[in-house]
């Protein structure tokens, strides 16, 4: 026994092992060759000759047994052929040694082939490696044994994974794995739209950003939906997954993708919305607005324009905008003009406008059909008839009303490209597809010129910068977690605009003061590139 | 030489069963070094080999030889190529459930180790005492296994625990697994005695005045399996009636009236049982509830396919991932250690038997072995087809075991009770001491005997060596 023991602990055990997993397939050929051999000596003289029906009987028996095996066969040895299959055994299969996961997966790239997503071989077994760690952990997501898959890994998985077979080459190479036990296909590279630098950049920026660094960008092309970046911070390294990112309650939820999922109070950002609403409906004329603000109860606290509360927070005093038409208002973001404008157009219109700008939806990327990446647009909840506060209070982007980044986005998107949405794109191959009409496009052109006006003169007018031709909306969204959100929503240059964007800092303060110089250095970037 | 078949001395048997002896002998070369692989990875995981753990092996090489020398020394004449067949297949059972930790990790289970010698002892008992036309008196007690089959159930009715969706009696024993053997006997024997009677249909319509009382004891069989949502075994034992009638009568219009009839109440029963509609969907989109209803089948052929065309021989994998496997997944774990190879060379190994006993069936003298051969024989391929169909998704899953590779005490005695049936009929008729002495008496000696069993006993040996010579040319 200690002689079998100190054997089978013994190095040479490897190949004597192979050695006995042979010679039990040989010993077994030789069980049915010699089965076959003696079929004459045991034959049974005593007995009838058989009965007509024995060879087709047998031969029913056979094909059964023929079928299953066959079938068998498209499961053990081609299984790659099925991306469903192998995405379940990359998911859930625990066998360290099953081929799924040393399949070499196909690169996930950059616009410019920057590497964002590649395997490499780590003894024997394929690692995913993700060269710029939690930059794009949101966006390419992560393919992991344990973990399973998510973003661009998910949706792309079956070209990633090489297992189309769409060629006689194709099958040749599955024999060839089949046969060596090799199962290491080289799958498809997917390149995608987005930018590497100007990511980085965006997430560098957000992470040094007032309000503990938290937030995200999304910027993208108007005319064709592809988006150059999609950030979100706080993030996580996906060259790193351990359990506890997805069991623990993180309070910084690295995990939630706050570009596509966040829902944020969008606060003066949505006035951008009203003023699309008012120019739909042909609102044209002005509006008083006085100091001492707008309520629609004398129960409720009057809603009053940022002025105010600065000229208080001073000591001075001040006398109101007064009469106010819209351009000037939404260059002003005054809060009194607007949330008269909402009272005004009532609760029909709102509704109507917020289904027209696609609120309340989940909108897929184009190019992937999978539930796995897509993105939230904003909360529009209905706001009973009598409550004219709370419609008020929506039009300037607070109560109950949210949005995401990736949805006022694309509203801004929309107002770049004629009132027309095309449908945001991750995929370099992915055809650009048309999303949805906003909004008329001569609304979309009075709105552009509106929007260049609150950069140039005024909100944002602190960034605005010789050459870029920004256009835009602050926000500042109050909300009970802490610091106001600063948002900055809008595209560049503004005469015949080539990209879109939004951002958002978590408690980053005033929109003018924090999220808009971020835009306006990540467009500087851009420019850099030859991209505006 | 002429007179091979009848052996009249032990020594004669024992070089008559030589065949038999030498594939035993080269399967038990293959459970060996099936063994000493799996012995091998035992370092690997922690435990140092004891002698003890030799002990399923040998209580396997001993079980078969016994069977063998018990054979040589009754001077059994019956078939060669069952046993070794049974003995190859045990094997892979063997290592299979050795590989799953079943016989004890560090101690020998005696209970378990116990239960193949057990199984092969009834074999040897029933195939001796059925042998020389002896098995004849089964047909007798009709009535008998109709009233056993019944109380089977009734007391299982009445005692019985659900558990994973099947129902057991005390102490996880399926009784009905006993049924594939008891129902088998009723019916052949019902149909022998009602022979002449069945086989006359007048033009369309079969004689339902004389098949009534079986159709009355199928139906009550059914629908108590039916209560115990026993879809698996309803299916494998209306298949074997089926088969049984028309191989038995001669008469194909049953089979086209029962798959008419079967085809009609499965539809009916799929649409009634919610757990038959549940294995349904699975079985045709077993990846809309991945990590839930398809997770059973999943497992298994991700396991498939991680041990590829060749495998990772045993113990190199880890089989303990898919659910139940040392029941119903047996085979996933044999074709993930063995490779694709390896399962294509079992499934030749059950190929071969129930070729084999296809070919025991077509060749036996009497209508009441013929037809119990070939139900036994269709009950054991049924059963094979629906398991390895269910665990490669070929088919649903339905549940049920693999013959003496699966682990299971019921069933490994049934399936060993109905082979040795099987080996008694295979045995022939009764031999008159001197028929064999010269062939030339053989007409006159077997006078007393019906005329018809004297025509064939008249015909056999001349048209045997036709027949012989014809195919070897």
């Amino acid at each position: 026994m200690d002689l079998l023991n100190a054997l089978f602990s013994s190095a040479p055990w490897g190949p004597v092992r192979i050695g006995l997993h042979l010679a039990f397939g040989i010993a077994l050929l030789y069980w049915l060759w010699l089965a076959y051999q003696l079929r004459q000596a045991v034959h049974l003289r005593h007995l009838k000759r058989p009965r007509g029906w024995l060879l087709p009987a047998a031969g029913i028996v056979v094909l059964a047994f023929i079928a299953i095996i066959a079938y068998q066969a498209t499961w053990q040895l081609g299984g790659t052929a099925r991306p469903r299959f192998v995405a379940f055994m990359q998911s859930h299969d625990r066998r360290q040694f099953n081929p799924a996961h040393w399949i070499q997966r196909g690169r996930i790239l950059d616009r410019h082939g920057r590497v964002l997503a590649e395997s490499r071989n780590r003894d024997g077994a394929a690692e995913r490696v993700y060269p710029y760690g939690p930059v794009f952990a949101h966006a390419v997501g992560y393919a992991d044994p344990r973990f399973g898959l998510s973003g661009i890994e998910a949706t792309a998985n079956l070209a990633l994974n090489g297992s189309m077979l769409d060629s006689l080459d194709d099958w040749g190479e599955l024999g060839r794995q089949v046969l060596t036990q090799s199962k290491r296909p080289r799958g498809q590279d997917r390149v995608t739209t987005f930018d590497a630098s100007l990511q980085r950049f965006a997430v560098d920026a957000l992470s040094a950003a007032p309000g503990g660094g938290s937030g995200a960008v999304l910027l993208l092309r108007p005319a064709d939906g592809a988006v150059l970046v999609m950030a979100s911070v706080p993030s996580f390294d996906p060259n790193r997954l351990q359990a506890g990112l997805f069991s623990a309650r993180d309070p910084a939820t690295p995990l939630l993708n706050r570009a596509t999922q966040g829902q944020y109070p969008p606060g003066s950002t949505f006035k951008v919305v009203m003023a699309a609403q008012a120019l739909e409906r042909g609102f044209s004329g002005r509006l008083d607005c006085p100091a001492d603000g707008y309520t629609t109860s004398r129960h409720y606290p009057p809603i009053r324009d940022h002025e105010y509360y600065s000229a208080q927070d001073a000591g001075r005093s001040w006398a109101g905008h007064g009469p106010l038409d819209l351009a000037t208002a939404l260059a002003k973001s005054s809060n009194v003009f607007f949330a008269q404008l909402g009272v005004l157009g009532g609760h029909p219109a709102l509704a109507a406008t917020g289904e027209r700008l696609l609120f309340n939806r989940s909108i897929a990327f184009a190019g992937g059909a999978s539930k796995a990446l897509s993105f939230q647009t904003g909360r529009l909840p209905s706001i009973p008839k009598r409550d004219r506060y709370g419609l008020a209070q929506a039009s300037i982007g607070q109560g109950r009303v949210t949005a995401t980044p990736a949805h006022l986005a694309l509203i801004a998107a929309a107002i770049a490209n004629d009132g027309l949405a095309m449908r945001p794109r991750l995929l370099r191959d992915a055809e650009p597809q048309t999303l949805a009409q906003l909004m008329s496009s001569d609304t979309a052109r009075r709105l552009r010129v509106m929007l260049r006006r609150a950069v140039r003169d005024g909100t944002g007018r602190g960034i605005d910068t010789d050459g870029l031709e920004i256009a835009g909306k602050t926000g500042t969204a109050e909300n009970p977690h802490g610091a106001s959100h600063s948002w900055f929503v809008g595209f560049a240059p503004a005469s015949s605009p080539s990209l879109a964007f939004a951002v958002l800092v978590e408690h980053g303060g005033y929109g003018s003061a924090v999220a808009a110089p971020l835009a306006r250095d990540l467009l500087l970037k851009a420019a850099e590139q030859g991209l505006l | 030489m002429a007179a091979k078949g009848t052996p009249t001395t032990a020594e004669e048997t024992w070089a008559l069963r030589r065949p038999e002896r030498r594939l035993l002998l080269s399967a038990l070369m293959i459970a060996l070094l099936g063994y000493l692989m799996l012995l091998g990875a035992r370092p690997k995981d922690g435990f140092a080999v004891q002698l003890a753990d030799w002990a399923p092996l040998l209580v396997f090489a001993a079980a078969f030889g016994a069977v063998h020398g018990a054979f040589v020394i009754a001077r059994f004449r019956g078939d060669q190529l069952v046993l070794p067949t049974t003995a190859l297949l045990s094997a892979f059972g063997l290592l299979a459930q050795v590989r799953m930790g079943l016989f004890g990790e560090t101690e020998p289970d005696w209970m378990e180790l116990m239960l193949l010698p057990v199984a092969l002892a009834t074999l040897v008992l029933v195939a001796l005492a059925g042998r020389a036309g002896r098995y004849a008196m089964a047909r007798r007690a009709t009535w008998f296994w109709a009233g056993l089959s019944l109380l089977i159930l009734g007391v299982l009715f009445v005692t019985g625990q659900r558990f994973r969706g099947a129902v057991y009696a005390v102490g996880f024993i399926t009784p009905t697994e006993l049924l594939k053997l008891t129902l088998v006997l009723f019916t052949a024997g019902f149909i022998d005695q009602h022979l002449k009677a069945l086989s006359r249909w007048r033009s369309l319509l079969p004689p339902l005045r004389r098949l009534w009382p079986l159709l009355l004891v199928w139906g009550l069989i059914t629908a108590l399996l039916l209560m115990q949502r026993d879809l698996g075994l309803v299916l494998i034992l209306a298949v074997a009636l089926l088969v049984m009638l028309v191989v038995g009568t001669g008469q194909p219009g049953y089979a086209l009236y029962g798959l008419t009839l079967a085809a009609g109440a499965g539809a009916a029963l799929i649409s009634l049982f919610s757990h038959g509609q549940r294995r349904l969907a699975v079985w045709l989109d077993p990846f809309a509830d991945p990590t839930g209803a398809g997770w059973q089948v999943l497992q298994g052929l991700s396991g498939m396919f991680a041990g590829g065309l060749w495998g990772e021989g045993f113990s190199e994998a880890r089989p303990r991932y898919a659910p139940i496997a040392e029941s119903d997944f047996i085979y996933s774990v044999l074709a993930e250690e063995l490779g694709y190879v390896g399962s294509l060379l079992l499934i030749a190994v059950f190929a071969v038997l129930f070729i084999r006993l296809l070919t025991l069936a077509a060749r036996a003298r009497t209508p009441f072995g013929l037809m119990v051969t070939t139900g036994i024989t269709i009950v054991l391929a049924v059963q094979t087809l629906l398991n390895l169909g269910g665990v490669t998704k070929a088919l649903p899953l339905t549940g049920i075991t693999l013959p003496m590779i699966s682990h299971g005490g019921s069933s490994l005695l049934t399936v060993l009770a109905s082979l040795g049936l099987v080996l008694a009929i295979s045995d022939g008729e009764p031999v008159k001491p001197r028929a064999k002495a010269t062939a030339a008496k053989k007409t006159k000696t077997s006078s007393s005997k019906a005329p018809a069993d004297r025509k064939q006993r008249a015909r056999a040996p001349s048209k045997g060596a036709k027949a012989g010579t014809g195919r070897k040319t």
